[in-house]
């Protein structure tokens, strides 16, 4: 055990120790929550994300529209991998004041890939599920949900910072739990790695969500997959609070979603509008 | 005043309850189809009988029962499926009928949480509402389901009876011999290479103490019973002091086909969480655990680290 505390000590980075231990979090006695999430694992995989976050030098915006206790936070998704939610959960835990550690709702095949599933589950990111995502809020969490999904990952180049559908149970939630919605746009994640297409029937073999080929295949092989160095611009938006029923009826739940998504588009166009190119 | 019958009394769980019913002037009779364990209390009247056959039915006309625990779910896998079959479905439905006709008042059955199965898409926690999942994953768990689906369906459709179906999470304590308390117990135990779910115990004598609380109590349905051991199972195996070792996922049938007595169907406990609340449990019957996690993993190996030289 000496050799791991010694390894904790080297690795992780001062700020991450001091933001996780800023955190008020619910873990019991061995140090655990009923999810998996553990603040010690927590800081040495935080400190591991945040080179990766440097990596993508991320230019944050309007982070201070974070409200304080339970939130929603919407973005677009892209990037084939997602580092899009791992920018931001770095942001809210380095940046929000007070830190914020983000609660990640994650593709229900996350828990069958081996170490990922560890590593995920250590660092608070949780199985994308109602009931877990209703359990979180109630304890006043913030909440990093994607409403596209795997589509809006997944999808090709040609398709970029165009959002895919939004589900709706993200919605539904807000309004059972009297949640404030925080739209987010990321610029940049899209360039990162590109993909030209998906192989879907190589997807469905391996069990993946989708399977994105690299117009850089050819020349470098597997290494097309390694990010690009893009500068992420992130910008978070206004709180959004929403009222009414949250078992109305799809089509007045669609009006609702309909106002997270353009304030996201909007976010993106901002985003876009600042950047002068995919590096800067 | 009439006695209260406990069946699987042969087993360790529901002897501990029995002997604290004893302990406090209650008139007890225990059923097993095994012998009867070594020294068993003498104010205990012992049946051996097959839940399925005919002696079960003497027991009741030997006796008049306003309370009857079925604690004797077989979860042993060294009986066969088909008699596992035979005892928990066939014997409980058996046992289910002789309460409706001798007019038993308090009925409490011992389920397990293995039948909502340990799934990636779990989510946490799971409670009394959630779908079985487990028949999907592994078929052989099918008797521990159907006894679960009879009880639950008894609870709202013979009222006379208030019953009572427990979901308990893994039993662990000194005396328990059941087969996750067993793995424990070697000084070498495996784990999935890349895989560390989270895990539940509670010790025997918070669940003896459970069982007594809703034997004693008013409400009916069905509970999870979970104590407060919420860990990753490498954690466990930290406080029980084993070593342990990887094994590829891909081979981990091979293992215990080999090495291991563990039952095959629940390798899943090992890769995916399946954790549960009792917070229903714990509000009906004004009931809370009191061994501390340490205390409980540590207290079931400290026997067997001795005799294997552990100090």
């Amino acid at each position: 055990m000496s050799g791991g505390r010694g390894l904790m000590q080297w690795a992780v980075d001062p700020e991450v120790d001091r933001a996780v231990d800023a955190v008020p979090n619910r873990v019991n006695g061995l140090g655990y929550d009923p999810w998996g999430f553990n603040p010690q694992a927590a800081k040495l995989y935080f400190s591991i994300a945040r080179h990766i976050y440097a990596y993508f030098r991320p230019e944050i915006v309007g982070i201070e529209n974070l409200p304080p206790g339970r939130v929603l936070i919407v973005p677009n998704h892209s990037g084939q991998l997602p580092l899009d939610g791992l920018v931001i959960a770095v942001a809210c835990l380095l940046h929000a004041q007070p830190p914020r550690l983000v609660r990640a709702m994650a593709e229900r095949w996350f828990p069958t890939l081996p170490w990922v599933n560890i590593a995920f589950s250590r660092s608070g990111v949780v199985v994308g599920d109602p009931i877990n995502c209703k359990n979180l809020l109630e304890a006043d969490n913030a909440i990093l949900v994607f409403p596209e999904g795997a589509r809006g990952c997944g999808k090709t180049f040609q398709h970029r910072y165009q959002l895919e559908e939004f589900g709706r149970g993200f919605m539904r939630l807000a309004l059972q739990t009297g949640t404030p919605i925080v739209p987010v746009g990321v610029v940049g994640a899209e360039e990162s790695i590109i993909s030209v297409a998906n192989l879907r029937p190589l997807a469905r073999l391996v069990g993946m969500p989708y399977a994105p080929v690299s117009p850089l295949l050819p020349l470098l092989g597997p290494l097309a997959y390694l990010p690009l160095p893009t500068r992420f611009h992130v910008h978070f938006g206004k709180p959004l609070v929403f009222d009414g029923p949250f078992d109305d009826e799809d089509t007045e739940i669609d009006r609702k979603v309909a106002v997270v998504k353009d304030a996201v588009a909007g976010l993106l166009r901002k985003g876009r509008a600042q950047r002068r190119g995919w590096f800067t | 005043m009439a006695a209260t019958l406990v069946t699987g009394i042969s087993g360790s769980l529901a002897r501990r309850v029995a002997d604290r019913l004893v302990e406090r002037g209650d008139t007890v009779v225990g059923v097993d189809y095994r012998p009867p364990p070594a020294a068993l209390d003498k104010r205990i009247r012992f049946f051996q009988a097959n839940y399925n056959k005919t002696r079960i039915e003497d027991v009741f006309r030997h006796c008049t029962f306003d309370r009857v625990l079925h604690l004797g779910r077989v979860g042993n896998l060294k009986e066969s499926m088909g008699k596992r079959f035979d005892l928990n479905v066939v014997g409980s439905q058996k046992i289910l009928n002789l309460c409706l006709a001798g007019g038993v008042k308090r009925l409490v059955v011992f389920s397990t949480f293995h039948i909502y199965g340990a799934h990636p898409a779990n989510h946490i926690p799971i409670s009394e509402e959630d779908p079985l999942h487990a028949g999907t994953d592994f078929p052989q768990i099918a008797d521990a389901i159907q006894l679960d689906n009879m009880a639950s369906r008894w609870v709202y459709q013979h009222r006379g009876i208030r019953t009572v179906v427990l979901r308990p999470t893994n039993v662990i304590g000194p005396a328990i011999q059941n087969a996750i308390a067993n793995l424990l117990r070697q000084p070498r135990i495996p784990h999935l290479m890349g895989y560390n779910p989270m895990v539940q115990f509670i010790h025997e004598d918070d669940m003896a103490a459970a069982i007594l609380a809703a034997a004693d109590g008013e409400q009916v349905g069905i509970f999870n019973v979970a104590g407060d051991g919420v860990m990753p199972w490498r954690t466990a195996l930290r406080l029980v002091r084993a070593s342990t070792f990887p094994i590829p996922a891909a081979a981990v049938e091979l293992y215990l086909s080999i090495f291991s007595r563990f039952p095959h169907y629940l390798v899943n406990f090992f890769r995916y969480p399946c954790v549960i609340t009792d917070r229903r449990f714990r509000e009906a019957f004004h009931w809370a655990p009191r061994i501390p996690m340490e205390d409980m993993l540590w207290s079931t190996v400290e026997e067997a680290r001795k005799r294997q030289g552990f100090t």
